[in-house]
């Protein structure tokens, strides 16, 4: 992370969110095009689930992507305007570790309970989102363990202090999973609609048809709680549920044929065809919140209803 | 219209695949379970709920279309296991599919020493060709302990095989002794099950298995020696029982 910050001085920062159980530090890289203007954020984060390998990996593709292309791509070019992009490459760092170290299946983060004996809290059990509830596990010995109480994780508390404090400014909030290719809307809790869920459903399925035109890959869209399965204490749901519009839950290759153990020669492709569909949403929120590339002015306006009464006069 | 796509409840489905009545009732040992799509849910008052599925099934390898299937699935109430109407057709006739067998079959007789490997996938997903068969052969041995053990509400992929050796057989039938990790749906826990799995082309799968209780702690899972310890005494408890 240091050396894309060092190396992109002017477009990226690095900025401390907290640290985790184990005392790693946690940092987020900022991606930001220097203007004036105020601009609202996109949020991206990889590697909760410490199994899913793919997902880091893919985090790291996109900043590289981002880097590389944003003097020459019209399309990234053109977001950056108005958007800046926070990108956590890891957000379970112990667990990520442990699972390189001791024990590949590993899931959950490495905090400790029970006096020792039992370790791990599923970091996406551990949000303040119906916590505790459906598909979750009260067991310190299970996957899908909750937590002693909702954000008692230190990880889960870095994050979502960062994104509570910003929330008014969050658009989007993307977290990057395996397998199962899904694009997730809210909720998992409940099979309740969420209020803007049509139009949820409308962007992922056009950001599924653009990923599925790289590589063929299919991509299955909707809340998770009808495609997946319920699950109470997300981080999507959260994200949703204090104010961010678009919330997904992303789940990379593959169906289960390879499962976890994603082969390395398809870790580029899997890269590239979320590359595009992330983009693809960020696109979509960029025109619905800065359309035609500008804001909307008060003369822009006068501007238009003049023409307008114009038009209808001379049609009358 | 689908009313869900690729359920992850019905990950059984291969083993379903390659019972179907149509005269071919062999093992399919090199295909895999693709697409699902739920036609209709029917809830049948009283009683317990019908699911109305259709699926494809392709090649592991070549990723082709090997088959589709129409499936009612019934589970009733208080009873685990559902009653089943499958119907498929196949991409392939009944010779190809000896052939394709066939060929499989050999390439594991093909070996002159028997096969005995670790954690097949590696941490990086390789498959060593060596390997890659034995695999494959794991995949549908699971699809049966997949079978038996899904519910209505648990399903199964297989993670990774942890050990896998192979018997060397007085007769034809290829005979391996499996240790494979299934991943349960939706609890997210691992379930180590000991497997035993022997075929011989136009013969359907022998396979006996027994899993751990679940809740069993990732902690011991990679910790060697403690594992392959007991592994080991049910491996030869299995081959004496056979």
């Amino acid at each position: 992370m240091y050396q894309i910050k060092e190396s992109n001085r002017e477009l990226v920062t690095q900025h401390y969110l907290g640290t985790t159980y184990e005392k790693w530090p946690m940092y987020y890289l900022k991606i930001s095009q220097p203007t004036n203007k105020a601009k609202k954020i996109i949020w991206m984060d990889c590697g909760i689930h410490a199994i899913e390998w793919i997902s880091p990996a893919f985090c790291h593709w996109f900043v590289k992507e981002i880097l590389q292309n944003y003097r020459t791509d019209p399309k990234i070019s053109s977001l950056l305007q108005n958007l800046d992009l926070y990108i956590l490459p890891v957000f379970n760092i112990d667990g990520y570790i442990y699972s390189w170290t001791t024990a590949r299946l590993w899931r959950k983060s490495r905090s400790s309970h029970m006096n020792g004996t039992c370790f791990g809290t599923d970091l996406n059990r551990n949000f303040n989102s119906s916590w505790g509830g459906v598909g979750t596990s009260h067991n310190c010995s299970s996957s899908t363990f909750c937590g002693p109480e909702a954000e008692s994780e230190p990880e889960t508390k870095a994050v979502a202090r960062l994104i509570e404090s910003r929330k008014s400014d969050i658009l989007c909030f993307l977290t990057i999973h395996s397998f199962g290719q899904l694009l997730l809307s809210p909720y998992g809790y409940t099979k309740e609609p969420a209020s803007n869920h049509q139009e949820l459903v409308d962007v992922a399925q056009k950001a599924a048809t653009v990923l599925k035109g790289k590589h063929g890959t299919n991509f299955t869209v909707g809340p998770a709680s009808s495609v997946l399965y319920q699950n109470s204490g997300s981080s999507r749901d959260w994200a949703h549920m204090i104010g961010i519009p678009f919330s997904y839950t992303l789940e990379l290759r593959d169906r289960g044929a390879h499962a976890f153990f994603l082969p390395a020669d398809q870790i580029q492709p899997t890269c590239e065809e979320t590359t595009m569909a992330v983009i693809t949403i960020i696109e979509y929120v960029n025109q619905k919140y800065f359309p035609n590339g500008a804001k909307l002015t008060s003369g822009n306006l006068c501007l238009n209803l003049l023409l307008s009464v114009l038009f209808v006069g001379a049609l009358s | 219209m689908c009313l869900a796509k690729n359920n992850k409840q019905f990950p059984g489905l291969i083993y379903l695949f390659s019972q179907t009545a149509t005269g071919q009732n062999t093992e399919r040992a090199s295909i895999f379970f693709s697409r699902s799509c739920l036609l209709l849910f029917q809830p049948v008052l009283g009683t317990g709920h019908k699911y109305y599925l259709q699926f494809t099934t392709e090649d592991y390898k070549t990723r082709e279309n090997v088959g589709t299937c129409l499936a009612i699935v019934f589970y009733l109430k208080r009873k685990p296991t559902p009653t089943v109407n499958i119907k498929c057709t196949y991409t392939k006739d009944q010779k190809e599919v000896q052939e394709d067998d066939h060929r499989f079959y050999q390439k594991i007789r093909q070996h002159t020493k028997p096969i005995i490997g670790s954690y097949i996938p590696d941490s990086y997903g390789n498959i060593e060709p060596a390997f890659e068969s034995a695999w494959a052969l794991a995949v549908v041995g699971s699809s049966y302990i997949m079978w038996e053990k899904s519910t209505e509400n648990l399903g199964y992929f297989m993670a990774q095989v942890k050990h896998v050796k192979q018997w060397i057989s007085k007769d034809d039938s290829i005979d391996f002794d499996y240790a494979v990790l299934l991943h349960e749906i939706p609890t997210q826990e691992m379930i180590l099950c000991h497997m035993r799995v022997i075929w011989i082309p136009n013969h359907p799968l022998k396979v006996k298995y027994f899993c751990s209780s679940e809740n069993q702690s990732a902690e011991s899972e990679d910790v060697s020696g403690m594992e392959s310890g007991s592994a080991d005494g049910i491996l030869n408890e299995r081959a004496a029982n056979f």
